[in-house]
């Protein structure tokens, strides 16, 4: 199954890279595209701008975020030995939003406020970037301290949870003392895109999550080890600390940057490890993770393909069709294997 | 086998709980009492008796006091200033001797009922067959605010005197509020669903306005309502047609018996800006426009009748979404902006953007616009106080007309080449 299946992975990533090209709210006809791709003139000048400028890193945008969840969410699930781990699990997702709330919320009034805002641009997405990546890298700092402590994996999942509930808590004092319009800005946040990353972006976050991937890619090994349980790990001769500390530097990271770029994006993170999993049978990740990664990628295309409306001026909410569109998609690849491993 | 199907629907209600942080629920009463709770500060219905007894009909509506008690004539029409309501599409008053009856047709987007309220002349017997939330003392001798928008009408129809409280003081223009605050004469009782109800007994006024979102886990008037507090609804923002929202001036004025006021301000208001329309109409180049920016992705274009589009057919421009029907804003995909408004000549309101440099770090892509390149771009935000509180949304409510000037000074210059922006500022 595996020697078809990465060909196979790999020409529909290539195949929904295609579509989320040729395919938008504007119509450009296809052999348009074609012709823009291959350099020439379109009949319509804005067509090229919108080509390069628009669809092509929103769909690599669309592709890093997705194999970076999905990697993240494949190496959470593994060191804690927990299906229902994700990528945000160790409150990642929590700090981003934390540190864009302040920023939206927060700062919102008074003088200082406001010469802050309006010297950054305010809402800038670099703005908002900054921020995530900010209370992300600070949950992660703390988080990253007591893995060098604790020598309890659970503990290191409660205490990551313990802070996501503190930043979560934090935000919703921040939204209940705000005035509905600011509220409403922050909750768009929340309803993530792919559309935001521009080319000047695109030198930041493509290669922090590249950056992300390479650790992820090399920590496979000790990630088959860790799925035999610390102690066997340990006696392996595997450093569990120095590897988890590894592990959950390159999950965040991969989270982090993504939150920071185009808001919390749920689903892919949870869903495509067991979707990998279920269809390649097999808990090796030497196998597992590029399989995820290229899932993610498709997937996270997919859906912001949907999400755009072809045809349409009007967009939906990513993170709405990631779950109404990928909920039965993937259930229904999970539940049609007859053996449900279990991790 | 099947044992990951419960983690698994277990991950999509954890996924939906943790999507919606921003819906965090506050204990909001879902229901309304039918019959107002014993209002506790429901007493002084007869002011102090003046005696000059009243025998002819009044020829002016009592601004100030009572009806004297023994008085009451129920043939008689205290109200003899009216207002006429004849651009906003959401109000109606009608009048009958000792009361009238105000109707907020459409209270907030997709209300199913229109609310009602009948405003009694203090030293008149209640009408019947209202709720007691319903009735509600004119002319009232106190109010708290609970939007910025209504504070322009109580300025100019020199009412502030009876101004107690505000929602937040933070985001307010109006001078003369602004030196109450500071004097410490008004209260800052908070938004929406988590206004501070205690604060708000405590001030006890006459009246409470506000808006409604039509969720009660957000909105403040439920939870005013519970506690018997006088509360109204004002749906100002719901009208799509600037003359229309400036015409609810009237709505507040007829809390306080001061119709004929409020007549003879928006008289004025209608004037000025049938006036500019009048120069507009017979341009012959229209100036094509879109407004706005993009946020996640999303870019929200006011629908084609909405307010804003109002504007801009008024002030002889061309609104490239013009021909949409709806009168809410389109969440639209960015690409598509791009495409339609790409060569477009004006760019307007494009949200908290100091220059052009802020504009494109933003968005490197804004630069692509012709009007980006042509500077051709203006923002509402010239009357921005120190703390925030924008004029745009405050007076400019009240005084379309200004903002039409605006607008025709900024495509059509040599209409009215004297004048100065008043809330418009140019990107630079």
């Amino acid at each position: 199954m595996s020697r078809w299946l990465f060909p196979l992975l790999a020409l529909l990533l290539l195949l929904a890279f295609g579509f989320s090209l040729a395919f938008g709210s504007v119509s450009i006809p296809f052999e348009q595209v074609m012709r823009i791709l291959l350099g020439g003139t379109p009949e319509k000048a804005a067509w090229a701008d919108i080509l390069f400028k628009f669809r092509l890193p929103k769909a690599l945008t669309a592709v890093l975020v997705g194999a970076a969840l999905s990697a993240s969410g494949l190496q959470m699930q593994t060191l804690f030995r927990n299906p229902l781990a994700d990528p945000y699990i160790l409150g990642v997702s929590s700090g981003a939003s934390l540190g864009v709330a302040l920023v939206i919320l927060g700062l919102g009034s008074g003088e200082t406020a406001l010469t802050f805002v309006s010297g950054f641009g305010t809402f800038g997405n670099f703005t908002l970037a900054l921020a995530a990546s900010l209370g992300a890298a600070s949950v992660l700092g703390v988080v990253l301290l007591l893995a060098r402590r604790v020598q309890n994996t659970l503990t290191l999942l409660v205490t990551g949870l313990m802070f996501g509930y503190l930043a979560s808590a934090v935000v919703s004092l921040l939204i209940y003392f705000s005035q509905p319009e600011r509220v409403q800005v922050f909750s768009l946040w929340t309803t993530g895109s792919f559309s935001g990353v521009t080319w000047p972006q695109m030198t930041v976050f493509a290669p922090a999550a590249l950056l992300g991937l390479g650790i992820a890619l090399a920590m496979v090994k000790p990630l088959n080890v860790l799925l035999l349980g610390d102690d066997y790990a340990r006696s392996l001769g595997l450093n569990v600390r120095r590897a988890r500390a590894w592990i959950i530097v390159s999950a965040s990271l991969l989270a982090g940057v993504s939150t920071a770029f185009c808001g919390p994006i749920w689903f892919v993170g949870v869903a495509v490890p067991h979707v990998a999993r279920s269809l390649l049978k097999t808990a090796n990740h030497r196998v597992l993770l590029p399989a995820s990664l290229l899932m993610g990628a498709t997937f996270a295309l997919l859906a912001d393909l949907i999400a755009q409306l072809p045809g349409s001026q009007r967009v939906l909410p990513l993170n709405v069709v990631m779950s109404l569109f990928g909920v039965p998609v993937i259930l229904s690849i999970i539940l049609r294997q007859k053996q449900l491993r279990q991790l | 086998m099947y044992r990951k199907i419960p983690f698994i629907f277990l991950t999509f209600a954890l996924l939906l709980a943790a999507c919606a942080p921003a819906a965090a629920p506050s204990p909001a009463p879902t229901t309304l009492p039918a019959t107002a709770t014993p209002a506790p500060t429901q007493a002084p219905t007869v002011a102090p008796t003046q005696p000059a007894p009243v025998i002819e009909a009044p020829t002016q509506n009592l601004t100030d006091g009572c009806i004297a008690e023994g008085q009451f004539d129920p043939g008689m029409d205290y109200f003899p200033q009216k207002a006429q309501i004849e651009y906003a599409a959401g109000l109606s008053i009608e009048y009958h001797n000792s009361y009238k009856v105000v109707t907020v047709k459409t209270p907030w987007p997709g209300a199913n009922e229109s609310m009602e309220y009948a405003l009694v002349q203090c030293g008149a017997p209640k009408p019947e067959g209202f709720l007691e939330e319903q009735i509600i003392e004119v002319p009232a001798k106190t109010i708290i605010t609970m939007s910025t928008t209504y504070l322009p009408a109580l300025d100019e129809l020199g009412l502030l005197d009876r101004l107690v409280g505000v929602d937040d003081i933070t985001y307010v223009n109006n001078p003369t509020v602004l030196k109450m605050a500071e004097e410490g004469k008004l209260a800052s009782i908070g938004y929406g669903s988590g206004v501070n109800v205690e604060k708000v007994l405590e001030l006890a006024p006459s009246l409470v306005m506000t808006y409604g979102s039509g969720a009660p886990e957000y909105d403040a008037h439920p939870v005013l309502l519970q506690v018997g507090q006088k509360v109204v609804v004002n749906a100002e923002w719901m009208d799509t047609t600037p003359l229309g929202r400036a015409e609810w001036l009237k709505f507040i004025a007829v809390f306080f018996n001061k119709e004929a006021e409020a007549e003879a301000i928006f008289a004025q208001i209608e004037q000025d800006y049938q006036k500019l329309t009048t120069l507009t109409a017979s341009v012959s180049q229209k100036p094509t426009v879109f407004t706005g920016s993009a946020y996640q992705g999303t870019w929200y274009m006011p629908g084609g009748q909405s307010f804003a589009a109002a504007f801009l057919r008024d002030a002889g421009a061309e609104y490239l979404w013009s021909d949409d029907t709806s009168t809410g804003s389109l969440p639209l995909s960015i690409e598509a902006v791009f495409e339609k408004a790409k060569d477009a000549d004006y760019w307007l309101n494009v949200g908290f953007v100091g220059s052009l440099d802020d504009l494109k770090s933003m968005d490197a892509r804004y630069a692509d616009f012709a009007a980006f390149q042509k500077g051709n771009i203006w923002n509402n935000d010239a009357k921005t106080s120190p703390s925030g509180g924008n004029d745009y949304y405050e007076s400019a409510v009240l005084h379309p007309e200004r903002i039409l000037a605006d607008l025709v000074f900024i495509f059509h210059p040599d209409l009215l080449p004297d004048h100065q922006p008043v809330y418009y500022r140019q990107v630079k």
